[in-house]
């Protein structure tokens, strides 16, 4: 069945993100308070769209929230962020709940508070900014589980301590596991007694407090 | 140990006057708000704390060091912020009584199971009229 996804708030995010999970062939309703937005969100093709406030209750309904599967809310103000995700959740028994948040203090709040996913912008971007700025080996990063696990790529270098060792010959912090190497083009779900050569592509998977310990046992910096 | 203290947030005209009111009757009160100029609101010889925070940020609330048997009455003019202070301020320092005022009667029910006591005014504008209505026609 076709899965049901309600945008509350927002306005560039929510043009991207509508059109997106469009694409991806889900069912999308956009709640909007501003008609100038209304109306240039209207220009998507089989986008719903309702004017209104979405921290009120009969807004939601008319949107038909109770029909929805995931509701995102995407305002610029945590108060009504955190209002949205609570009726959707309390009232209109929505499975899944996502909210963005301003002040990463309190995103641990929001969890408390029974929403399923937070977003914190801030932090988001400036994490990227800092690993893309300071680990020119690394060239992406990708978080899962509220950034407790890190999926990351590392390009083995000539002068780095780990070219041209065996598996077993790296001593890499514990939880911590080299899940596959990229060769050539070619990918290899690594044994111990494999060696990791100059060029490789090394997808690491770690908890977030091992991360820097590895990037040193790797990269010797 | 220290008096149970009185904790006002939002510094409107009900925010105003309710600190000035328990101040008079001997209460410990403290006001928030973000704005300095709303506590031109509050009457001369109001002598309780004054505190210029944005009443919405967890440090405002640990500068203060809320203890459980604190009072917290929060009356900012925009419910969502209300809703949003009193949950915060309940998770962070299970502070017993909560009072806080909605406009909109219809998002009590995000409150329900928190066991914070919410006043409407459109609620209680509602009973007083027909209060009164009821009273001039047995008259």
């Amino acid at each position: 069945m076709k899965k049901e996804v309600l945008l509350v708030g927002g306005f560039h995010k929510t043009m991207y993100l509508a059109q997106s999970l469009l694409d991806k062939g889900y069912g999308v309703t956009v709640i909007n308070n501003i008609y100038e937005d209304c109306m240039a969100l209207a220009q998507i093709e089989k986008l719903n769209i309702i004017y209104g406030d979405g921290t009120k209750p009969f807004v939601l309904e008319e949107a038909e929230a109770h029909l929805m599967d995931i509701a995102i809310a995407l305002t610029k103000k945590d108060e009504d962020n955190l209002v949205i995700c609570e009726l959707c959740k309390k009232r209109f028994h929505i499975q899944k709940t996502l909210s963005l948040v301003n002040d990463p203090q309190k995103i641990n709040f929001f969890y408390q508070m029974g929403i399923d996913s937070v977003v914190n912008a801030i932090s988001t971007v400036s994490r990227i900014i800092e690993q893309q700025a300071f680990v020119d080996e690394m060239t992406e990063i990708v978080s899962v589980d509220d950034n407790r696990v890190n999926i990351m790529e590392i390009k083995v270098k000539d002068k780095m301590p780990i070219n041209k060792k065996k598996l077993y010959e790296l001593s890499l912090p514990e939880n911590s596991i080299i899940g596959y190497i990229l060769r050539n083009n070619q990918g290899i779900v690594p044994r111990g007694d494999t060696r990791i050569l100059e060029g490789d592509k090394l997808i690491i998977i770690c908890s977030k407090n091992n991360q820097e310990a590895i990037i040193k046992e790797m990269t010797g910096q | 140990m220290l008096e149970k203290r009185i904790v006002v947030v939002g510094c409107g005209r009900l925010g105003a006057s309710i600190a000035n009111d328990l101040y008079e009757q001997g209460e410990d009160v403290i006001v928030i708000d973000k704005n300095e100029d709303s506590f031109r609101k509050l009457s001369d010889s109001f002598g309780g704390l004054t505190y210029v925070n944005e009443g919405t940020r967890v440090e405002t609330y640990e500068q203060l060091e809320l203890k459980k048997d604190d009072i917290l009455i929060v009356v900012t003019n925009d419910d969502n912020v209300n809703i949003m202070i009193s949950q915060l301020v309940r998770k962070m320092f299970q502070i017993h009584t909560i009072i806080c005022r909605l406009y909109d009667p219809q998002r009590e029910c995000v409150y329900q199971e928190f066991g914070i006591e919410t006043i409407c005014p459109t609620y209680l504008s509602v009973n007083r009229i027909e209060n009164i209505l009821r009273g001039k026609r047995s008259a």
